[in-house]
């Protein structure tokens, strides 16, 4: 038998149980779906999110007292000294100094419990803010700690529908603020938590929340960021009398987070997201060769008469090997190739539904996932496919032929 | 010129879970190319077994088989394989076609197991062996549609596709009523006298005497090597031991 014989021979096998082809093939086709869309949706998102950090830049760091996030802000271990100083490093572009004021925001008979940030300026610019109506906070509220509030996309909806904010009076806690401008919303679901904040002058929100110390500062950095983060590690473990040269974070009271470090923590978690969903699809596809295997099992047991026969007229035991062979890896490869498009399709269109929800999300089809993923097919009909084409190959004529 | 075929002292037991049973008590027989021999004999006398064993689907226990002048005691079963697809074949009581393969089909097949026919010549090859058991028009029809004696005369297409030295027949009309039995028994004559050689085995008297050379089989020794007494063919030389 030449390889177009055995191709032949392998389809026209396959070709005889069309609706029981079709089931064995349902393990494969749905083991090689899965792999293809588990890993380009892990791709996707990953994508996604990679550009959502990005649109802040790399060069973000965020100073945060330790603990922060567990206990509401209210460690004191930032201070405005320490501002200051850090404002002074030379790896440092800007730095903004910030107060979390945690007090209910009003017009009217509406209340919201948006964040109130106390924020010098450039604030804005540092979150990739953009200004929607009116005008961003500047020095001038800074300087005379003014009434002034900027107001995020979605709190604006809240609070005035499709009133105009400008020139509004608000109210945070006891105190009153005049609504200077709104913010454009960033216009995805994974900041959507940006769309709203209310802004005030980092001055008036020391006056109004009495607090002295900074919930947290966020800057940029110029040059390399690992330089700049070591500068103000040093710096504020100087000032904060810390000793920690093994670098030990329990032993600091604050930490610098680095967009460039939530990156790479949004990478391997997704790597390893990935990672764990084509396992989950591997064995799903072992599951299909082992479908596999029995139906070929099944077929050698059916056709034993024509094996028999096969070998009456001189096919060696190694032809029929590598006709029960193909056919297995013709069963595995078409069901690869259906579980590839399928796949590859049903990724596309929950990509296009999270495209609508998330914005700017993109299908990443992964070749490498496609490729690997008929390899693993192949290999499937190849390691499922041996020990039935065996048997059939070692079958002896002519008890083959007596068959029933 | 050596014998087609020639067993001397040929034995065979089967073996099955230590227990023997053996069917073939010491076996010498010369087969001819040309021949028409019948190996008659009651059922199990082993009149199957000495034919798988000359068709190299099976190996003796003892004694020597030569075909075409080499001893065929060394070889391994690749090599027997290769005989098979090049040199002889067969025709089976229950016909083995593949029910799902055309005609054509099932002719087509040996010869992909044959190295010296070239893929381009093999529907010439298989058209003409179809052509000369009369079955021309139904080439492209699925065996499973066709009569039994059709079938049958499939398979000896088949088993002339290769154009073997030599053609088994093991009771191939047992499956079959009289009218296509006889059918298929003019066939082989036919084949016989184009110069094919052909060894027929069978336990029925009628069927037998197509051949020209009769041999008994009786619990595994040869009884008795006549000419048939039906003498159809002019001249031919009936060999005797
Ligand atoms: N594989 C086998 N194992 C054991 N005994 C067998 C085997 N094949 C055939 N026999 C026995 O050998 C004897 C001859 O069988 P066979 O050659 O088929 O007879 P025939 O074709 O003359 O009817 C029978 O008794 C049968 O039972
Ligand atoms: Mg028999």
């Amino acid at each position: 038998m030449n390889s177009l014989d055995l191709l032949t021979a392998a389809f026209s096998g396959i070709r005889t149980n069309t609706k029981r082809t079709a089931m064995t093939m349902l393990g494969i086709i749905i083991g090689v779906a899965a792999v293809v869309l588990m890993i380009s949706i892990g791709r996707s998102f990953e994508s996604y999110i990679l550009s959502q950090i990005d649109s802040f830049g790399t060069n973000t760091m965020d100073i945060i007292p330790t603990g922060f996030e567990k206990f509401g802000g209210n460690l004191e271990s930032l201070t405005i000294e320490d501002y200051e100083r850090v404002k002074r490093l030379s790896t440092v572009e800007h730095v903004v100094p910030v107060i979390i004021v945690g007090k209910p925001v009003g017009y009217g008979r509406e209340e919201r419990t948006p964040m109130v940030f106390g924020a010098t300026e450039s604030i804005f610019g540092n979150y990739g803010l953009e200004i929607d109506q009116g005008r961003l906070l500047d020095s001038a509220d800074e300087e005379g700690a003014l009434h002034s509030a900027v107001v995020a996309y979605q709190t604006s909806l809240d609070l005035f529908g499709n009133r105009n904010p400008l020139g509004e009076r608000i109210t945070i806690g006891e105190e009153s603020f005049t609504v200077v401008g709104t913010l454009q919303s960033v216009g995805s679901l994974l900041l959507s938590d940006m769309d709203k904040p209310v802004f005030i002058p980092f001055s008036t929100a020391r006056i109004v929340s009495g607090q002295d110390h900074l919930s947290y500062m966020t800057l940029k950095t110029v040059g390399d960021p690992d330089i700049a983060k070591r500068d103000i590690t040093e710096l504020l473990r100087d000032r904060h009398r810390i000793k920690n040269p093994e670098n030990d974070p329990d032993k600091d009271d604050f930490i610098a987070r680095s967009a460039e470090q939530v990156t790479s923590i949004v990478s391997s978690v997704t790597m390893g997201l990935t990672v764990f969903l084509a396992l989950i699809a591997c064995i799903s596809l072992l599951v299909g060769g082992i479908g596999i295997m029995n139906i070929m099992l099944v077929t050698v047991t059916e056709r034993t008469r024509e094996i028999g026969l096969r070998k009456a007229i001189g096919a060696r035991p190694r032809d029929i090997l590598l006709q029960f062979l193909a056919e297995s890896v013709a069963l595995t490869c078409t069901g690869g190739i259906i579980g590839i498009l399928l796949g590859a399709g049903t990724g596309w269109m929950l990509s296009q539904i999270a495209n609508r929800v998330l914005g700017e999300f993109h299908f990443v089809l992964s070749l490498s996932a496609i490729a690997s993923a008929f390899a693993m097919a192949v290999v499937t009909g190849l390691v499922f496919g041996v020990y039935p084409a065996r048997k059939a190959s070692r079958l002896d004529p002519i008890e083959a032929l007596r068959y029933e | 010129m050596p014998s087609l075929i020639s067993l001397s002292g040929l034995h065979k037991s089967y073996f099955n879970d230590e227990v023997e049973t053996a069917v073939l008590h010491g076996i010498d027989l010369e087969i001819d190319t040309g021949e028409f021999i019948a190996i008659m004999g009651p059922s199990g006398s082993g009149k199957s077994t000495l034919m798988h064993i000359l068709g190299f689907l099976d190996r003796p226990t003892a004694g020597t088989y030569t075909f075409l002048g080499e001893n065929t005691a060394g070889k391994n079963d690749d090599d027997l394989a290769a005989i098979r697809a090049t040199k002889v074949s067969f025709v089976f009581q229950a016909f083995h076609l593949l029910p799902r393969a055309t005609v054509l089909e099932n002719v087509l097949l040996p010869l992909l197991y044959h190295p010296g026919i070239a893929s381009i010549d093999r529907e010439k090859y298989a058209r003409k062996a179809i052509a000369s058991v009369g079955l021309s028009d139904r080439a492209g029809f699925l065996s499973s549609q066709l009569s039994g004696g059709q079938k049958q005369r499939v398979a000896i297409a088949r088993a002339l596709v290769t154009e073997p030295a030599l053609i088994f027949a093991d009771e191939p009309t047992g499956n079959l009523d009289s009218a296509s039995g006889l059918q298929v028994m003019e066939v082989l004559e036919k084949l016989n006298a184009a110069g094919h050689t052909i060894i027929l085995v069978t336990h029925e008297r009628t069927t037998a005497e197509f051949a020209d050379r009769i041999v008994h089989i009786k619990d595994g020794l040869i009884e008795s090597d006549t000419s048939s007494h039906k003498r159809r063919k002019a001249g031919a030389d009936v060999k005797l031991k």
